[in-house]
């Protein structure tokens, strides 16, 4: 079943991709979103920090809150939003077929991605990268000293490639204990059926977290793929795109400019930083080009906050949170030696 | 001299070893060394993994607790019911609006209510009871659980809808109060019972349009919220999809099997090659194709309901298996019932309808619950297409962040759930054949 739907995927996407030039648009993005009254946004199968499901039937997480945003930008409400949940499989042919507007899912930006499959990538609003981690007695340190270990890995994704380059290029001769699901990955693990576990740094917080005594594993410093994990939006619609960059690029910039949530509306009112007047638009025409009210960088970060205060309350120490420390990281913002930068908004 | 007794042997008892429990457990368990060590074993590992589950699922066990650290601090090895508890209302309703939670309740408790008259003996018209169910609840139900603006055609159906429950409970209250039935007391109590049939009959159709009329009044003032179909899901949702399959793969199996026994060429090569062709395929790539290939082919923007496109995937899909059972079960019709049949005078579907289908269905009913039961677990397929169904949900669990990693136990509680389904079904198929086949034990 599992090859017969890769099968179905692949002939589907060829599809798109050959048709995908061909598919005029007749109205744009924006005018279809706003006639229907909501923004359908995509994201996957619930994954912890990026896109969840709670209890009671909402969705949270890092990558909601970028769906959000958009709503916000484009509606002044985060409610005007349908989530959708797509499969692994179908993910770029349901944006490139017209069925979302934009994905917002743990979707790493690759070259093929970008140039063959007819959508485009936006800036990445987080940076993962492949890890192991292995129990804290083990005595090992680095991932050189995995000389011979079984590693439990997720079968399918590029994380047991890497693995599998890894090994060869660092002669290390690691044998490689795959499944489908990742639970079971944890339980082997647990179990003691492999020495360490591989998989992108950021899900391996959240289920070092959840085992039973989380002090008994630790992470390992080496970090062996890039994994700029980003938006996407159709190719060929210049505008939409314009939108939903500048929508993730506000959340950006409202950090560094000291925007919160909270103080928005004092800002708004008393600022006189240029800066903030010209983002929050109350003064310059910023909105124009992007065809929204000049509201819409107040609606965003009025509604879902900056990025800063998304990732402490998704991926940081929150208590829907899944632990993963900001500082020094790749995801702190570039004034504090990480990757999160925004054009400046003029 | 003969050897006979003129009395009659006095009957002994049966032997101790063939009547008392020792006896038994003599025989079956213990007759020899080899046996007795095998039982011996069996009991060893029945013991092992009855008190293992019984210490993970209820002495270790957690069930009540904010998150999944709050489980381990209680137990480390026990199970956490908590999270599955705390997920209740996400495995039966999905992410359905918690505050109309209690029209899916009371949709399914009109669906009871409007079918146990069906069970009860004394209850007379259930042929129009069971057509009632199906031609008016889709309606009624459809309208309840989706919500938002009646059309005039729903408005329609919604009152005809009413009426007919409420025609339907008034004659089963008459039937088991008075053993006759709601016309027949009818009539009776207006005193017209001796009018001839015309008059009778027009009373009660204008009594009928008198309720309809009243009905169509009384839903004109109100109205149910808009719920959209994206927030359906958990065991609703897999109840939904699988009951509208399950109710119309019976009708579309049979007509798809009489199309490809037909003598009309045009009527078997299509039916043949449209049964072929679906049951070659696997059902994931029908709900592919029929979510994401589809689309494709229409406007821009244009996207129709996914629900809808799942639900006639998996009904095209199961009418194809359920031809086949048909089919099976009209083969083994003797010739002689057909030629008997057209020797009385009647027609094909005179034939098919009294006396072919009657016997044929009786026979195919272990067949046919079968593909139902099937038909309900295949159906959790959809969570892979991004539906959630109750699998989904029960998936979902792990990934929330309060209870992250947390996947035995939802698929635990599912994998109960599902068995209590299924095996109401199998039994309720085991009692139909008896019922059906009273006389003629196999």
């Amino acid at each position: 079943m599992k090859l017969g739907t890769r099968l179905a995927s692949a002939a589907v996407l060829a599809i798109v991709a050959s048709s995908g030039a061909t598919v005029a648009t007749a109205q744009s993005t924006l005018e279809i979103v706003k006639e229907r009254g909501h923004l359908r946004c995509q994201v996957g199968n619930p994954s912890p920090g990026y896109y969840n499901l709670d209890s009671d039937g909402n969705w949270y997480g890092l990558d909601v809150s970028v769906c959000q945003a958009v709503a916000s930008a484009i509606f002044g409400d985060k409610a005007k939003l349908e989530i959708q949940s797509v499969s692994t499989q179908a993910r770029f042919t349901a944006l490139a077929n017209g069925e979302s507007d934009m994905l917002s899912r743990t979707a790493t930006w690759t070259m093929t991605r970008d140039t063959q499959l007819g959508i485009d990538f936006l800036s990445p609003n987080f940076y993962d990268g492949q890890g192991f981690t292995v129990r804290a007695d083990s005595g090992i340190n680095s991932a050189m000293e995995l000389a011979g270990a079984k590693v439990c890995v997720t079968t399918g994704t590029t994380t047991e490639l890497n693995l599998t380059d890894f090994s060869r290029v660092n002669d290390l001769g690691i044998s490689n204990v795959t499944f489908e699901d990742y639970n079971v990955r944890d339980d082997t693990y647990l179990n003691g059926g492999c020495d360490a576990v591989t998989g992108d740094k950021s899900s391996m917080a959240g289920n070092i977290a959840s085992f039973p005594v989380p002090s008994d594993h630790k992470i390992l410093p080496e970090t062996l793929s890039k994994e700029p994990l980003a938006s996407a939006v159709r190719h060929g619609d210049s505008a939409w795109r314009d939108i939903v960059q500048w929508s993730i690029f506000a959340l950006i910039n409202a950090e560094e400019l000291g925007i919160t949530q909270a103080n928005v509306d004092d800002m708004k009112a008393n600022s006189t930083n240029p800066n903030v007047r010209r983002m929050l638009g109350t003064e310059g025409n910023l909105n124009e080009g992007l065809g929204l009210d000049a509201d819409w960088a107040y609606n965003i970060i009025k509604n879902v906050g900056n990025y800063g205060e998304i990732y402490e309350t998704y991926m940081g120490t929150g208590p829907l949170g899944i632990g993963i420390e900001r500082a020094g990281s790749l995801n702190a913002l570039w004034t504090d030696g990480g990757l999160m930068y925004s054009p400046p908004m003029r | 001299m003969a050897i006979v007794k003129a009395t009659k042997t006095p009957v002994r008892p049966a032997p101790i070893s063939e009547t008392s429990v020792f006896g038994w457990l003599q025989k079956n368990l213990f007759s020899s060394a080899f046996n007795t060590a095998l039982t011996l074993f069996t009991l060893f590992v029945i013991y092992l993994t009855v008190s293992g589950v019984y210490g993970w699922g209820f002495v270790d066990a957690t069930f009540e607790a904010e998150n999944r650290r709050e489980c381990y601090d209680n137990s480390l090895t026990g199970a956490c019911w908590a999270g599955v508890i705390d997920w209740f209302d996400n495995i039966f309703y999905g992410r359905y609006p918690r505050e109309e939670i209690w029209r899916i309740n009371f949709g399914g408790l009109l669906l009871v209510l409007w079918m146990a008259p069906l069970w009860m003996s004394r209850v007379k018209g259930k042929i129009l009871v069971g057509a009632s169910v199906v031609v008016f609840y889709p309606f009624l139900a459809g309208y309840l659980f989706a919500g938002g603006d009646k059309g005039l055609f729903m408005q329609i159906m919604v009152s005809g809808a009413i009426v007919a429950f409420a025609i339907n409970m008034a004659n089963a209250v008459v039937s088991v109060l008075r053993n006759q039935g709601l016309d027949a007391f009818v009539i009776q109590s207006l005193g017209k019972n001796t009018a001839p049939d015309k008059t009778q009959r027009n009373i009660l159709l204008l009594l009928t349009a008198v309720t309809f009329v009243a009905a169509f009044l009384w839903q004109l003032s109100w109205t149910a919220t808009g719920v959209s179909w994206t927030k359906w899901g958990g065991l609703f949702l897999t109840l939904v999809i699988s009951g509208i399959g399950i109710a119309s793969a019976l009708p579309g199996g049979i007509i798809l099997a009489l199309g490809r026994r037909s003598k009309l060429p045009i009527v078997r090569i299509l039916s043949t090659g449209f049964i072929e062709v679906f049951r070659s395929v696997p059902l994931i790539t029908v709900l592919f194709m029929a979510t994401t290939m589809f689309p494709l082919f229409m406007p821009e923007g244009f996207v129709l309901n996914k629900l809808v496109q799942v639900i006639i995937a998996v009904v095209l899909f199961n009418a194809c298996y359920m031809a086949e059972t048909v089919r099976a079960g009209l083969q083994a019709i003797p010739k002689g019932q057909f030629e008997g049949a057209h020797t009385i005078g009647l027609g094909y579907w005179g034939t098919m309808g009294l006396i072919i289908m009657p016997q044929a269905l009786k026979h195919m009913i272990p067949n046919i619950v079968g593909s139902f039961i099937g038909l309900l677990k295949d159906t959790t397929l959809v969570s892979i297409i991004g539906l959630f169904d109750i699998l989904g949900m029960l998936r979902s669990i792990s990934k929330d962040v309060p209870w992250l990693g947390l996947h035995k136990e939802p698929l635990v509680f599912g994998a109960i759930l599902f068995f209590i389904i299924c095996f109401a079904m199998s039994k309720y198929s085991r009692h139909l054949e008896v019922k059906l086949s009273a006389g003629r034990k196999h």
